[in-house]
């Protein structure tokens, strides 16, 4: 029964927060379409309704001390009475904070040992390389997608089957850059010297926009990230296509300029 | 000491601002020294200010170009810097400068000169940052400067950097140099019956944030000495070919302390103003002392929260997760106790204690939303961020800055001896409210939706209204702080005469008078609690004088 009703309670909430996107405000992420990036979206609700709770009870605490508690609210020579303290109370409000961040802290640990380990099993490997200023996203059989930073236009997409595990493998060239797509999963930064993973399974075709986390130099905002999913079979037409048009100049562009 | 012999006011001391300059440049007075700290620190609040306004105006609308994206990230830099190193840290010292030995009942710090030497390291690390600007390239990654975007390779042309890292080591010197005062004047110098249970809660702030600063001042001016010898000799420390990260690691075993370097003195703060105006004793004094010491220890366990995304090891991230979210307890412990002082009191809502107010209502929004950051999996969806930026704010400006303005309009009777004029006082709190909240409340839905901070420029149409609500209200900000100056020039000179205890303080220094002599006290008040003043008020040894306007010599 009290499962079913956190159940509820969840879904309510998670309702209330999707429905309040207005003109573009919205008090939570894009529903996201990987099942890490799902998790992270259930983690921030289950903190959300502790969240709101205490954020409910303490403002109405300080708003009923500001209208009980005023000068002009207490009758004509109101002494105050002198409190220095209460040990029961003091303990109390150690203890239940404390029980409510380890709660917390246990719940979003479990979520980290779920989706952040690195990953194995995983049907395709994408090698993910940030440079001043863009992303290139290297499949296994060598087809390379090129996204050059750019503000005006929209750069060609990094395609992915759905339904497909992916596991991303991040490199930087130069500086530190960080890959954030929000409606896939969290980012995760391309830094220079060691291999960063991540992974993405997606379960619906579509296309998502993402940007460059990390501030990188003058064309940080211009490092804009585009992931498409398509079905197998409309990846597989993709996949032959890219093969053919690098055939013929594949040595030159098979490596990023060191 | 019985027979108190007033001693003639020397000259120099003809209260107001306009003291010989060649007094200002060699005082080693703490309360001279405290008022330069802090004006030097309104100063850089200004001048950041000017800077957000820039970087609002660029992001108002998408595609726009009103500053090109070099100067957007020389200017976010600016700001950061500013506010952080400039503003607050340069703030609180200077109140706690001019406070902390009246406090205790001592005549001045324990080390005047090195005081004195102290404060002047602040001018000359602005000074050494702002140079950068006449170099043609500051500083352009951000205030944080994460290596390898700092290092020689991408940074060819610029000495920006150079005089950044200068300029902090300076400032971390400053800063080393005042901890050190603080904690010997606190230990050393503290009136007859000024026992450690008795010092005022803003004393013991100041005391953990001294020993705050000491600890993390030092691994600061390291790790841009490191970044120095890979710019200047060559080395490969936090370059492409070393270990960028390590520069992460070192620079944020500064910055969280820094966090709490900035917000321990307005806790203290909020800590005094708050039983003056209820009429009620602190609650819980010695829980208040011990959470203070617990955020100080924890807080030097948490660095790496400012790095979930890198790659770390998923064990090291749920020990820093879990030692950032129990810095909720101690902050709980000290914010249901500023609720239990104000509870069943008689609140008289003047000024100070609506900034108070203030402070509570939004710093409240700051720590839930460090709750969300704090677990990895959901921060590696806020991190870098507008939701970044809207948390920082909130306990930045809804934390420490308004607890300067609620210690500013409750202590300038003390050092001006004159009132801040109270309608001015009240539209500049609900100017600041107002904009405060609509900056940076609906910041944080930006972030969600995914825009990354530190951008230049976007071209999500989605992001245009949001941005554009939170331009207005910033200038809504900027509106209030003239409001503030105004105020302050004002009442400086035509204020309401104060007299020395216009609010019937609990703490020593409105036992002396307003401004306080050059030595403080003809005799030091007798100390049984940690509210002197309010038993003598109660005992009836308390004289109240008639308030007297401040003659000029």
């Amino acid at each position: 029964m009290r499962t079913l009703l956190s159940i509820a309670g969840l879904s309510a909430l998670a309702l209330f927060l999707s429905s309040c996107d207005v003109g573009g405000i919205s008090p939570i992420f894009p529903t996201p379409v990987s099942p890490n990036g799902k998790n992270i979206y259930d983690t921030y609700v289950g903190i959300s309704i502790f969240a709101i709770i205490v954020f409910v009870g303490v403002e109405a605490a300080l708003l009923w001390v500001v209208i009980r508690y005023r000068r002009s609210a207490q009758p004509a020579g109101y002494v105050p009475p002198q409190v220095h303290g209460h040990t029961g109370l003091e303990i109390a409000w150690t203890i239940a904070p404390l029980l409510l961040v380890l709660g917390i802290a246990g719940y979003s640990f479990a979520e980290l040992q779920r989706d952040f380990q690195p990953i194995t099993g995983e049907q395709m490997l994408v090698v993910v390389s940030g440079h001043q200023f863009g992303w290139d996203y290297e499949y296994q059989n060598g087809v390379v997608v090129h996204q050059e930073g750019s503000l005006s236009t929209e750069v060609p997409a990094f395609v992915v089957p759905t339904h497909t595990l992916v596991k991303l493998q991040f490199r930087a060239n130069d500086v530190i850059h960080s890959w954030w797509v929000p409606a896939i999963t969290g980012k995760t930064d391309a830094v220079p010297g060691y291999d960063n993973f991540s992974w993405l399974k997606i379960d619906r075709a579509g296309k998502w926009k993402g940007e460059c986390a990390e501030l990188c130099g003058t064309g940080h905002a211009s490092m804009q990230i585009v992931v498409q999913a398509m079905d197998q079979a409309d990846f597989d037409a993709w996949m032959a296509k890219q093969k053919a048009a690098a055939k013929p100049s594949a040595s030159p562009s098979a490596s990023p300029s060191p | 000491m019985a027979a108190t012999t007033v001693l003639p006011r020397p000259k120099a001391y003809d209260d107001t601002f306009f003291k010989p300059i060649s007094l200002w440049l060699t005082t080693t007075d703490h309360k001279l020294i405290g008022i330069m700290y802090m004006v030097t620190a309104m100063l850089s609040f200004v001048i950041g200010g000017i800077f957000a306004l820039v970087i609002r105006l660029q992001l108002a609308q998408p595609n726009l170009r009103i500053v090109d994206d070099s100067t957007y990230n020389q200017i976010i830099s600016a700001h950061g810097v500013t506010m952080i190193f400039f503003f607050v840290t340069i703030f609180v010292t200077g109140i706690a400068n001019y406070m902390v030995p009246i406090m205790i009942g001592a005549r001045d710090m324990a080390f005047p000169r090195v005081n004195l030497l102290g404060f002047w390291l602040v001018p000359v690390s602005i000074i050494l940052y702002y140079c950068g600007f006449f170099t043609g390239h500051a500083l352009d990654a951000g205030w944080t400067g994460y290596a390898p975007l700092t290092e020689a390779a991408y940074q060819s042309k610029s000495l920006g950097v150079d005089f950044w890292a200068l300029s902090i080591i300076v400032w971390a010197i400053s800063g080393i140099m005042a901890s050190t005062n603080f904690l010997t004047t606190i230990v050393a110098l503290r009136a007859p019956g000024m026992r450690f249970s008795r010092l005022p809660l803003f004393v013991w702030a100041q005391i953990s944030t001294s020993i705050l600063l000491l600890v993390v001042g030092a691994p600061l001016a390291a790790a841009m000495i490191l970044l120095e010898f890979d710019r200047q000799l060559g080395t490969h420390f936090f370059t492409t070919d070393g270990r960028p990260v390590l520069y992460q690691h070192l620079f944020w075993f500064f910055g969280h302390p820094e966090v709490y370097v900035m917000i321990l003195p307005a806790f203290g703060m909020i800590s005094e103003i708050v039983p003056v105006f209820a009429r009620k004793p602190i609650f819980g004094y010695m829980s208040m002392v011990a959470a203070l010491f617990g955020i100080v220890f924890l807080s030097m366990t948490v660095w790496a929260h400012h790095m979930f995304t890198v790659g770390m090891n998923t064990y090291v991230e749920g020990f820093f997760m879990l030692m950032t979210m129990l810095i909720a307890v101690p902050t709980g412990i000290k914010f249901f106790n500023w609720i239990a002082t104000a509870w069943w009191g008689s609140i008289d809502f003047t000024v100070p204690i609506k900034f108070v107010f203030g402070f509570l209502a939004t710093f409240l929004i700051g720590g839930i939303t460090g709750i969300y950051l704090a677990s990895v999996p959901v921060d590696t969806q806020l991190h870098q961020s507008y939701y970044v930026v809207a948390h920082l704010h909130y306990v930045l400006f809804g934390g420490s800055v308004f607890a300067i303005f609620a210690g500013i309009y409750y202590w300038f009777p003390k050092i001006t001896g004159r009132l801040l004029n109270r309608t001015l006082g009240e539209w500049h709190f609900w100017l600041t409210f107002i904009g405060f909240n609509g900056t940076f409340l609906i910041m944080h839905t930006l972030g969600l939706e995914g825009m990354p901070r530190r951008i230049w420029t976007y071209s999500n149409e989605a992001w245009a209204l949001t941005n554009m609500i939170i331009t207005l209200s910033s200038f809504l900000i900027a509106f209030a702080v003239l409001v503030f100056l105004i105020n302050i020039i004002h009442s400086w000179n035509n204020g309401e005469i104060a007299g020395n205890d216009p609010w019937q303080g609990n703490t020593l220094e409105w036992a002396t008078t307003s401004p306080p002599p050059p030595y403080n006290f003809e005799r030091v008040p007798p100390v049984r609690s940690f509210m002197p003043v309010r038993d003598l008020r109660e005992s009836g040894e308390l004289v109240e004088e008639p308030p007297v306007a401040p003659v000029p010599v």
